[in-house]
């Protein structure tokens, strides 16, 4: 029994302040990174007290999970500002410039804050980043994820995927070709955000070529897991968009559930991004997850 | 149309603008630096405030009562439209704290659960709904007495509405807070928590309001939905609340969506007809190019949808990005509003207004932004009136 917290974290109040007083000129840039320490520090913190197994940075420099990657990449523009999923935070969508965007340099460790232990990334998914765009999932893998991939020094990548869980027209088949693309280096998780993978997996979402499928338990039902299930099961137990902390007792025993169905390998993560929950409540949410894996363990 | 008979758009507002550093400050107690100062004397100067130097004096003491300084910073706001030429005004919201904290704040079943990002490096407090949700006092009262004594120009009252409240807040009080695991509680589940929480604050909350505000003389009350298409299966719920909150009223009812998939509000709406204007912003999905066709104005492909409600509201035509410092040209606010009335064919039923509030802008920004949306609006009337003349002739 793992767990982890991939995704972006809430950034703490004075955080919230300081970037508020850096947009209207009010403070320094150095005060903001002073902050943001100060954030990493207490998220590291927390992590470690609940025992997660890789750490990770909350990417709080990233103003959306596609944000810094897009930026970075030549052929790919920040599109307008468009409401993510049924949330009421916004992103830049984004736009393609041609048909072969390229990341020149991976994004510098700005984006990549050092961690005390080993640690996992979060990174957009190919399908992901390709919604909307017009450019085939695979040559955004190989273009852009896959130099930044090569670039990371990480256990484990997880690759976010908010949209394939509404996608009409599937998209599994599109995914598969480009998670081909991006093997070979650390491991590598596909993380279906807020929404169910019931459909998913009976279009064979396990089968993907990754080491772990991540699912929004709030959304999926246990059955729909496929018997026999032959990865590690990124088990989205906590609620992000939820302000209520989850029983731990609960999803030990959800736990056991997953394990009865014949499940070997479990990590226990949220259902998507913490952001959506303020700082006080995702800390909560952390230090049950952790006390759920001892439970579970 | 004017009185003798040319094409005349109204111009209004949306709802917020950004407050004045020394209005900030002053409310979260901190001391004023000259730089402060100089804002409020220049902008007084600039906007002709009257007795702007009153409150250039409160400013340089070292107790302020930070009401009194969100009264001044309401007539600025007040003064920085009425200068930029918009008919139909509000104060940017001044005296409130935001939209939806304000209206939390003044209500009775929530408690806060923290800051949430909107975008980037924007915010908002978010509540939890905890129990039955009622209204503590009408509160945009003493805002709304205060500005028609301030206002030189006719007022709009923006009011958050119902459902953006609702899907604003957690809900902790209908939703079950365990079980949830392996999917156990459905979808339809969900959507019956949120009708209950959302038309309990349309009654108990904004109709009350509502009642209290046309009381005082209000003519226009626009109520703020921009969360109105977050669920794709709730909008049944965002039009049943505006008519549970309105119905009956007899006032001037508007309601004002932004950035959203708007091919979803139909056809949703079609059961809203007391909404007798859509304030929407556009401007944001557009280009910047100049240009009246369809192809030169993607941002607005959608209005036509408007166009053919069978009540014929008036379309509020967000012609201003609010999240960029770019200012529109005349010209472009111009070919926008063309192509509006060429879609819909009757300029009467054509509003001119910004995306949204413009709090996220510098008043230099928002100033410059109004007065080219104003401009560009009398280039369009010009335009129009020019053609009809010319056809007449």
């Amino acid at each position: 029994m793992q767990a982890f917290a991939p995704g972006i974290y809430p950034r703490s109040e004075e955080l919230v302040q300081a970037t508020r007083d850096l947009d209207r000129g009010r403070t320094s840039q150095e005060a903001v990174d002073e902050q943001v320490q100060r954030d990493l520090g207490e998220l590291v913190s927390v992590q470690q007290a609940a025992g997660l197994d890789l750490l990770a940075d909350g990417m709080l420099r990233w103003q959306d999970v596609f944000r810094p990657i897009v930026e970075a990449a030549d052929g790919l523009e920040k599109g307008a500002l468009t409401r993510f999923l049924d949330t009421n935070t916004f992103y830049r969508a984004p736009s393609a410039a041609n048909d072969a965007p390229k990341l020149p340099q991976p994004l510098n460790g700005g984006y990549f804050a050092p961690l005390p232990a080993p640690r996992l990334v979060t990174l957009p998914s190919p399908f992901a980043l390709a919604h909307g765009t017009g450019v085939a999932p695979s040559e955004l893998a190989e273009g852009v994820l896959k130099p930044q991939i090569e670039a990371l020094d990480a256990e484990l990548v997880v690759l976010e995927e908010p949209f394939l869980a509404r996608a009409e027209n599937g998209g599994l088949d599109s995914l598969a070709a480009a998670l081909e693309k991006l093997g070979g280096g650390p491991k590598l998780a596909l993380w279906v955000t807020f929404g169910s993978a019931d459909k998913l997996f009976e279009q064979g979402l396990a089968d993907l070529p990754v080491d772990g499928i991540g699912v929004d338990f709030y959304a999926t039902k246990v059955s729909s897991v496929p018997e026999g299930f032959g990865k590690t099961l990124f088990a989205g137990v906590l609620d992000a968009r939820s302000s209520v902390s989850e029983d731990p007792s609960e999803i030990a025993a959800f736990a056991g559930q997953l394990r009865e169905r014949g499940v070997e390998e479990i990590a226990l993560v949220p259902n998507g991004d913490l952001q959506y929950v303020s700082q006080a409540v995702a800390r909560e949410k952390l230090a049950r997850l952790g006390q759920a894996k001892t439970e579970a363990a | 149309m004017s009185s003798n008979g040319d094409i005349k758009f109204l111009t209004h507002e949306v709802g917020s603008l950004a407050k004045p550093p020394w209005l900030v400050k002053t409310s979260a107690g901190k001391p004023l630096e000259e730089s402060d100062v100089e804002h409020a004397q220049a902008w007084g100067e600039k906007l002709e405030v009257d007795g702007h130097e009153e409150l250039v004096e409160l400013l340089r003491q070292d107790e302020r009562d930070p009401d009194e300084i969100a009264r001044w910073s309401s007539r600025y706001c007040l003064r920085l439209q009425e200068s930029a030429g918009v008919d139909v005004i509000w104060d940017g919201e001044q005296q409130r704290s935001e939209m939806y904290a304000w209206a939390i704040a003044h209500s009775n079943g929530f408690e806060p659960r923290g800051t949430i990002r909107s975008f980037d490096n924007k915010y908002y407090s978010k509540s939890a709904a905890v129990g039955p949700v009622s209204l503590g006092a009408p509160y945009h009262n003493d805002e709304f007495s205060f500005l028609k004594s301030a206002a030189k120009h006719e007022l709009k009252i923006p009011i958050t509405g119902a459902y953006t409240l609702a899907v604003w807040s957690y809900d902790e009080h209908h939703l079950p807070k365990t079980g949830r695991l392996g999917a156990g509680l459905s979808r339809q589940d969900e959507v019956d928590a949120r009708r209950q929480l959302t038309l309990d604050i349309a009654r108990n909350i904004i109709r009350p309001n509502l009642e209290a505000l046309i009381a005082l003389g209000a003519t226009w009350i626009q109520i703020d939905e921009p969360g109105a298409s977050t669920e794709e299966d709730e909008l049944d719920i965002f039009v049943e609340s505006f008519n549970v909150s309105v119905e009956g009223l007899d006032c001037t009812f508007s309601t004002h969506l932004c950035f959203s998939d708007y091919d979803l509000f139909f056809p949703a709406i079609e059961g809203m007809a007391g909404c007798r204007q859509y304030c929407v912003g556009f401007a944001n999905y557009d280009t910047t190019e100049l240009g009246t066709s369809s192809a030169d104005r993607p941002g607005y492909e959608v209005i036509s949808k408007w166009r053919d409600l069978p009540y014929e509201p008036i379309l509020g035509l967000g012609v201003t990005d609010i999240h960029t410092d770019f200012i529109e040209s005349p010209e472009l606010v111009r070919d926008r509003i063309l192509y509006a009335v060429d879609v819909f064919g009757d300029p009467a039923r054509i509003h001119v207004c910004p995306d949204c509030g413009l709090r996220t802008r510098s008043w230099d920004v928002a100033y410059e932004k109004l007065r080219n949306m104003v401009e560009g609006t009398r280039l369009a009337e010009e335009s129009l009136n020019r053609a009809h003349a010319g056809s007449t002739s």
